[in-house]
């Protein structure tokens, strides 16, 4: 049987769900989907969160969510769509304000000014940005669930290596600074002066902190679960798998597969089937069965292609029926 | 680690007499003893706070460390120590820093 209700039902203790893969193939779908599933059939608290604003949970479910904070769109469902852009210059301003209040300063420095600002044109700084809200979300505790759609660069696990490069770096600093403070308290003990607390390092250990919690959770395969959303066609096929082999290295383990737009195989049947689709069916057939070679168990759920485009809740409704129980007529093998 | 009270600041009350000659002894012994020492100590200490400045706002200089954003929720703090940072990096050297280190 294929469909994700199985994989909940073996893994109850997952609270954070990952949907991967290349752009445009269904990651946006498939997190409003199972949202929707968990939130109205099971009654759990779900919050769905996305940072990418070209597939949108604003079209998905007809409203636009976009940087306007957390919003309920069906009975426990709750959805949020960053607006990165919008959080750096919150955050920039932030640090601003800090700096001024700090030293009593009317205005800043100009060449601090100019740093702050160039900040903004770093292509890290937007994922920094988006990390750092997913780790805030899940540490307020406030959901039962946490579907992630992740935006489509890289393959969205960067997001976690980065958090292990993160980790290292804020390691590597807290002792520098841990050093320096010991030189300092061993040239005021000599002196008798006394020793300042040092702010940096509770801000570093603050930021360690949140980093390391959020990625052990990350890590954790029985309270995460990754999901590469594919179609079954060649490119993605080899994108998965550069995807599989990035997720070892990774020491993470992927949860599933879920392919996504197949056409059912009763279609062939049909004697006034337009050429063009039955060689299109033919192709997926191919494909389909390559993907049960290489991927096999991690198969997780098939979902077909439907006759209009999946928006507003009643088509979630039925992606997400065939989300978690997958029909039969899609299974080719 | 014990503390040494070997040295003491110029406001305190004036001392004369014995005790006077005591505390300019003091002085000298600090000089003789750990003065060298607390500089070598605070020294380091100066080229650690150089180096963890390049480790958290490297990109202000152009070296591509980190992403800022973490290194953004440091900068208030290390606000007074940039300029005498940058001055230090960017400044040119001499036979002299053999001699002063």
């Amino acid at each position: 049987m294929v469909g994700l209700a199985e994989f909940f039902e073996r893994k109850p203790n997952v609270e954070v769900v990952v949907f991967a893969g290349k752009g445009g193939l269904g990651k946006t779908t498939s997190s409003a989907a199972l949202s929707y599933y968990m939130a109205v059939k099971e009654g759990k608290k779900v919050l769905c969160f996305s940072t990418d604003p070209q597939a949108s949970l604003s079209d998905i479910f007809e409203r636009d969510l976009y940087g306007k904070g957390v919003v309920e769109v069906a009975p426990n469902l709750y959805v949020v769509e960053i607006d990165a852009d919008k959080k750096i210059a919150e955050y920039q301003q932030e640090i601003k304000q800090k700096i001024l209040d700090m030293y009593g300063l009317e205005e800043l420095p100009k060449e601090i000014e100019e740093y702050i600002d160039s900040t903004s044109a770093e292509p890290a700084m937007y994922e920094s940005a988006t990390y750092d809200a997913m780790a805030d979300l899940v540490a307020s505790g406030e959901y039962d669930l946490y579907v992630f759609d992740m935006p489509p660069f890289g393959h969205g696990v960067r997001m976690v290596a980065m958090a292990e490069i993160l980790s290292a770096w804020v390691d590597k600093i807290t002792e520098a600074r841990k050093e320096a403070a010991e030189y300092e308290a061993v040239a005021a003990t000599l002196k008798g002066g006394m020793q300042t607390e040092d702010m940096v390092l509770k801000e570093l250990e603050e930021i360690r902190r949140k980093m390391t919690t959020f990625t052990e959770l990350m890590t954790d395969s029985e309270r995460t679960a990754f999901f590469m959303v594919m179609v079954p066609e060649k490119m993605a096929i080899l994108d998965t798998e550069r995807a599989l082999e990035m997720f070892r290295e990774l020491n993470i383990e992927m949860s599933g597969v879920v392919v996504n737009q197949i056409y059912p195989r009763d279609l062939l049947n049909k004697p006034d089937l337009p050429d063009l689709l039955r060689k299109k069916i033919e192709m997926q057939e191919k494909h389909l069965i390559e993907i049960r070679e290489k991927f096999g168990d991690l198969v997780a759920a098939l979902i077909p292609m439907y006759d209009r485009e999946p928006k507003g809740l009643e088509m979630i409704a039925r992606v997400a029926e065939d989300l978690m129980h997958s029909r039969r007529d899609l299974l080719w093998w | 680690m014990v503390r040494i009270p070997l040295f003491r600041k110029k406001k305190e009350k004036k001392v004369e007499g014995r005790e006077g000659f005591s505390e300019a002894l003091k002085g000298v012994l600090y000089g003789f003893a750990v003065h060298g020492a607390a500089t070598a100590a605070l020294k380091t200490r100066m080229h650690m706070e150089h180096l963890f400045m390049l480790m958290t706002l490297g990109d202000m200089l152009g070296f591509p460390i980190i992403p800022p954003y973490y290194s953004l929720r440091i900068l208030p703090y290390v606000v007074p120590n940039i300029k005498a940072w940058k001055e230090r990096l960017f400044r040119e050297r001499d036979f002299t820093d053999l001699l002063s280190g």
